[in-house]
């Protein structure tokens, strides 16, 4: 009897005529634009993350041309002081947070399911609400450019007092503060939901030592999230309660100490470059074997060195406050810290080098990225020991320096590793293989005008000029090297264009491909391009680090065991999949109205120069009762599910399923 | 071997990886190699490298060695990635079908290995390193009692200077602390300790040439100290981003000998000089000035210093403490009377005379500055004039213009909440109010 209830509830029996509240009935159409509004499939929904973040990338990456533009000749008047602010702080948080982090996102989103040898993420639903709250935070940061607040102009690190009502009084401090507390939330809860996945719903034979070092990358980083993300949520709600309810945390004069807005800050930024760049070692870790035919040099020690990482970068965030009269102890506990952490990078670059040792190294275009991205890091590495030196950190701490030193990790690091990722698992996700030439071309003019815009801030640094500066005097010995760093970003720009270009060419009429291209070793190449929604006939049974190279190499072996399964899953049912749903999208939407109503409270509602409501209030509410009961409705709305059917040849026998 | 062509193709490429980055750099702005070389000989007014005090130089020696040491694992690391990329290069269509090379899994020795040389590298630098916090930090033991205090004060944006020991005897009875603005001068050789302070955000004191930078950061008592070895005029800047005109806050310090020092000294202890004039009427009758941006200023020209002052910094900043010869004392008058009547002396300091304000930069010895505008504009009759005409220009979002802590400016806001002018000058006055102010040595 106990057998039978367990199997019944395993195939999804009793929901087949459950009473649900359905005030919106779950939607079962794939396509269109309500398929991808309430759709729960993580391809799908990586989908939406890489299209919203390669949008915002493109956004960050005009603001960077404005700014270059700018600084082009001295004491220029191209832009404003005040909308160069905007720009700097907006390109900052944005490449951050609306960019490089939702991209990383859509990879995870991407790949973490397959790669595991899982149908979809741990909590499909709740994936969908990361992004869909993504979005959220990325309008409510964006808005400012639209309405008379203007855009935040207290740099993406928003250092107290500059954020408190006296100095900053108008919407736009606000719109940062809680545009990037929306993004910490969608973080958090997406890193939760990945943590769970990579850990739960690993395929039988996957290990933990078996699992891919994408993902394994994938779960430090959201380790990291989760533990870092609420540092700044503290700090945001501190600076909001100051703003708002008259509190003293950072007040100056109310005895407040802004130091702590720093110290709360860097103990989430620190990470958060972490969070940036450990994704894309991932992506390098899987390219280089890929391409030089050979498993990983030390695979065991790329893990550890990056959890280490991951430890060590909760304990070095004052490095970034060298200057700020830490005290000599604090200062010099900080460098050799940060020191520390050099090692385990640097062994990280010693594996991926004894990996191309002894391979069959193909530069394709991911190749070429990926090793663009070992040279350019590696350049980024050496500058980051720089400022480790505590003292010499002093002359470059806040001048060009520092902008060039973390342009090449994050740009030559981060990004070279996302565009190498992006050209690698096109042909997974479209089926169409990027011409050849075009990406190679690309890589090149990237590679070009990324160096010549940022090598001479190393210089322009050095010579003292500070960030953050909306104009300099002819007289410094800055122009030479504005100029041509403002020329390179041109060419950077044309590099992206090219890219990008490229792509979308490639997206309608590239040449078509087979389910793996590169000859690759993981997972995800196993099954077709583009994946079906189910991902897997049938859940691989893993017998080995590289699991696809192994089956390549015993297909007899596992086309007996596939078989298997299938028949045992069928038995089962068939294959269980999630079904879609509006709450999500709801919920997030709630979430926007209220936040973005709460923060200005007491504001009068204004419509056509009329006043429309006294205050806020109302809004905020409206918005706080759709978050709540979208909450209510979603989980009243049951797990629903649906069962896909597959034939001998592994197609689905009903694109539906046996939907009810 | 096709694999040693294909090497040979692909050490260009490789090659072109390592420097033509590098060269493009150089060559793509300008071809000619003297602008090469002011790009990258690293000689600025602000410079890090061509230092001029023991603090700047600890720090630059420090930068060195991780340069050196940064410099040598490149080479090493650089020649094995390079050379491990050309020699085991295959074509791009080369066979997925053919034997793959032998699948290994790593080498615990050679991991370990170069763990150990990391850390013995990491120790090179980090020794030094050590040393220099603790050397940076404060003026040394044996030099204590020989060092002045200075108090800087941050303010959105510009520094107020305070002699810590250096008292003047106030006109109306009572002594108080000397006190400059933007310009700070010293004696050589002797060690400076500054004292860190500010009255609204954070702001950073940045001396590149002679001490790395420290944060002024409120409720915080910070301080940093510099040396001079020589006699010397050397360029500031707020390093950390305090608002709108964050990059126009910037400041000068002139290292002087001994004898000079006392000589300034003395001087910025007497009262604010006055030129004795009958004085005139104000006519009130001339035309509202425009609130338009100058068109008179060429949008590259260099603002702070013209090139003969640059030619010998410290000789032009000497040639600002002469008082200028052909002073009109009638005009110098109505300048006075006009800074009271404009409401300037609400904010500025001009000892002896009215003005008696604290929130904007005391103006007892503006005449004997090189630069005005917290170092944006050098301080001559010409920059004077198009600074007070329109500062709004020169520093987007300054006090003086929009008014400070309930103190209205050039312009106020009147019910609507629309910007109105407020303070209105013409052309007379503008230039009877920089014949004051230049008189004032």
């Amino acid at each position: 009897m106990a057998e039978a209830l367990a199997k019944d509830h395993f195939i999804g029996k009793e929901h087949a005529h459950g009473k649900t509240f359905d005030l919106f009935a779950r939607p079962t159409t794939k396509t269109g634009l309500v398929g991808w509004l309430t759709t729960v499939d993580h391809k799908k929904i990586g989908m939406l993350y890489a299209g919203f973040a390669l949008f915002f990338f493109l956004v960050g990456g005009f603001e960077a041309l404005l700014i270059r533009t700018q600084l082009m000749v001295p004491n220029s008047r191209f832009i404003s002081a005040q909308l160069y602010n905007e720009l700097f702080t907006m390109h900052g948080t944005t490449m951050i947070f609306l960019a490089v982090m939702p991209l990383n996102a859509a990879f995870f989103n991407l790949l973490i399911p397959i790669q595991v040898g899982a149908r979809d993420v741990a909590f499909p639903r709740l994936n969908a609400f990361s992004l869909w709250v993504f979005v959220a935070g990325a309008f409510m940061l964006n808005i400012g450019w639209f309405i008379k607040a203007g855009a935040p102009d207290i740099g993406w690190f928003g250092y107290a007092p500059l954020t408190s009502k006296l100095f900053t009084p108008g919407l736009s401090t606000d719109l940062w503060v809680m545009g990037l507390q929306t993004l910490g939330l969608s973080s958090i809860v997406a890193s939760l939901n990945f943590i769970v996945t990579i850990i739960n719903m690993r395929a039988p034979g996957l290990t933990m030592m078996r699992l891919p070092v994408f993902c394994w990358m994938a779960l430090v980083t959201s380790f990291l999230l989760v533990l870092a993300m609420p540092a700044i949520a503290i700090a945001l709600v501190e600076v909001l309660f100051d703003r708002h309810f008259g509190t003293n945390f950072f007040e100056v004069s109310g005895g407040g100490q802004p130091i702590l807005w720093q110290h709360l800050f860097w103990v989430f930024g620190h990470p958060e470059v972490y969070i940036l760049i450990l994704p894309p070692m991932g992506y390098v870790s899987e390219i280089l074997p890929t391409f030089s035919r050979k498993p990983l040099f030390g695979y065991p020690i790329v893990v550890f060195s990056g959890v280490a990482i991951g430890f060590i970068g909760f304990g070095v965030w004052s490095h970034h406050m060298f200057t700020t009269g830490m005290g000599n102890v604090a200062t010099a506990a900080f460098a050799v810290a940060t020191m520390a952490i050099a090692v385990p990078t640097g062994v990280k670059m010693f594996n991926w080098i004894g990996t191309l040792w002894g391979g069959q190294i193909k530069t394709r275009t991911p190749m070429m990225f990926a090793l663009g991205f070992i040279w350019m890091f590696m350049l980024g590495g050496f500058s980051g020991m720089m400022h480790a030196a505590a003292p010499a950190d002093a002359q470059q701490q806040d001048s060009y320096f520092v902008i060039a030193h973390f342009h090449y990790v994050l740009i030559g690091g981060a990004t070279f590793g996302l565009l190498a990722a992006i050209h690698y698992w096109f042909p997974k996700f479209f089926g169409r293989l990027v011409p050849e030439f075009w990406g190679k071309l690309s890589f090149w003019i990237i590679f070009t005008g990324f160096n010549c815009t940022f090598f001479p801030m190393h210089f322009l640094g050095l010579n003292g000029m500070p960030r953050r500066t909306w104009t300099y005097d002819a007289n410094m010995g800055w122009n030479e090297g504005n100029f041509i760093a403002t020329m390179g970003a041109y060419l950077l720009g044309l590099g992206i264009f090219t890219y990008f270009a490229v792509l979308i060419y490639t997206f309608f009429k590239g040449e078509k491909c087979s389910n793996d291209p590169w000859d690759a070793r993981t997972l995800e190449w196993s099954i077709p391009s583009p994946p079906p929604e189910h991902n897997f006939k049938a859940i691989p049974t893993v017998h080995a680090r590289d699991a696809w190279w192994y089956e390549k190499n015993h297909q007899e072996e596992i086309a007996k065991e596939m078989a298997e399964h299938m028949k045992a899953e069928e038995a089962h049912g068939g294959i269980h999949m999630p079904d879609q749903s509006w709450y999500p999208l709801i919920a997030a939407f709630g979430m926007l109205i209220g936040t973005f109503n709460f923060i200005q409270l007491h504001e009068p509602v204004l419509m056509f120069g009329s006043q429309l409501l006294s205050s806020h209030l109302p809004l905020a509410l409206t918005g706080l009762g759709i978050l709540l009961v979208s909450c209510y409705l979603w989980s009243l709305e049951g797990p629903g599910g649906y069962h896909i059917h597959l034939d001998a040849q592994g197609n689905a026998t009903s694109p539906r399923g046996d939907h009810y | 071997m096709t694999r040693t062509r294909s090497g040979f193709r692909n050490f260009f490429r490789i090659g072109s990886a390592l420097v033509g980055g590098l060269l493009l750099t150089l060559l793509s702005g300008c071809n000619l190699a003297d602008k090469i070389n002011k790009a990258f000989s690293l000689s600025g007014p602000q410079s890090t490298i061509v230092v001029a005090g023991p603090v700047a130089q600890n720090q630059y020696d420090i930068f060195m060695v991780t340069v050196w040491v940064t410099t040598g694992i490149f080479i090493v690391v650089g020649a094995v990635l390079a050379y491990a990329t050309i020699k085991f290069k295959v074509p791009d269509n080369h066979s997925s079908d053919s034997a793959p090379p032998a699948q290994g899994h790593g080498n615990p020795f050679v991991e370990l290995g170069l763990i150990v040389a990391s850390v013995v590298l990491l120790v090179i630098i980090a020794i030094p390193t050590l040393k220099g916090i603790w050397f940076t930090h404060d003026v040394p033991e044996a030099e204590k009692g020989n060092a002045m205090d200075i108090t800087a004060t941050g303010y959105q944006w510009w520094f107020k200077f305070e002699y810590n020991t250096e008292t003047v005897q106030l006109p109306t009875g009572g002594e108080a602390l000397l006190s400059t603005a933007n310009e700070l001068v010293v004696p050589a050789g002797v060690p400076v300790r500054v004292h860190l302070r500010t009255i609204d955000v954070i702001h950073s004191f940045w001396l590149p040439k002679l001490a790395g930078k420290v944060d002024m950061i409120p409720n915080r008592a910070n301080f940093l100290w510099f040396k001079a070895d020589k006699p010397g005029y050397f360029y500031g800047q707020c390093a950390e981003y305090c608002g709108e005109s964050h990059a126009i806050m910037r400041f000068r310090v002139i290292a002087l000998s001994a004898a000079d020092y006392v000589k300034w000294l003395d001087n910025q202890k007497h009262p604010a000089r006055t030129v004795t004039a009958a004085s005139t009427a104000i006519d009130a009758g001339h035309a509202r000035v425009e609130f338009a941006s100058l068109t008179e200023v060429g949008a590259h020209s260099i603002l702070s210093g013209s090139p003969e002052f640059d030619a010998d910094p410290l000789a032009g900043w000497k040639k600002h403490q002469q008082i200028s010869s052909g002073e009109n004392a009638q005009l110098i008058g109505e300048g006075r009377r006009l800074f009271s009547a404009k409401t300037c002396t609400s904010c500025h300091t001009t000892m002896g005379h009215d003005g008696g304000g604290i929130v904007g930069p005391s103006l007892t010895h503006v005449g004997s500055r090189s630069t005005i505008g917290a170092g944006v504009l050098e301080n001559t009759p010409t920059r004077m004039r198009q600074w007070i005409k329109d500062p709004e220009y020169f520093k987007p979002g300054n006090k003086m213009y929009h008014g400070y802590g309930g103190m209205q400016g050039y312009v106020k806001l009147n019910e609507k909440g629309e910007q109105v002018p407020n303070i209105v000058l013409n052309d007379h006055e503008i230039d009877a109010l920089v014949a004051y102010l230049q008189s004032l040595k």
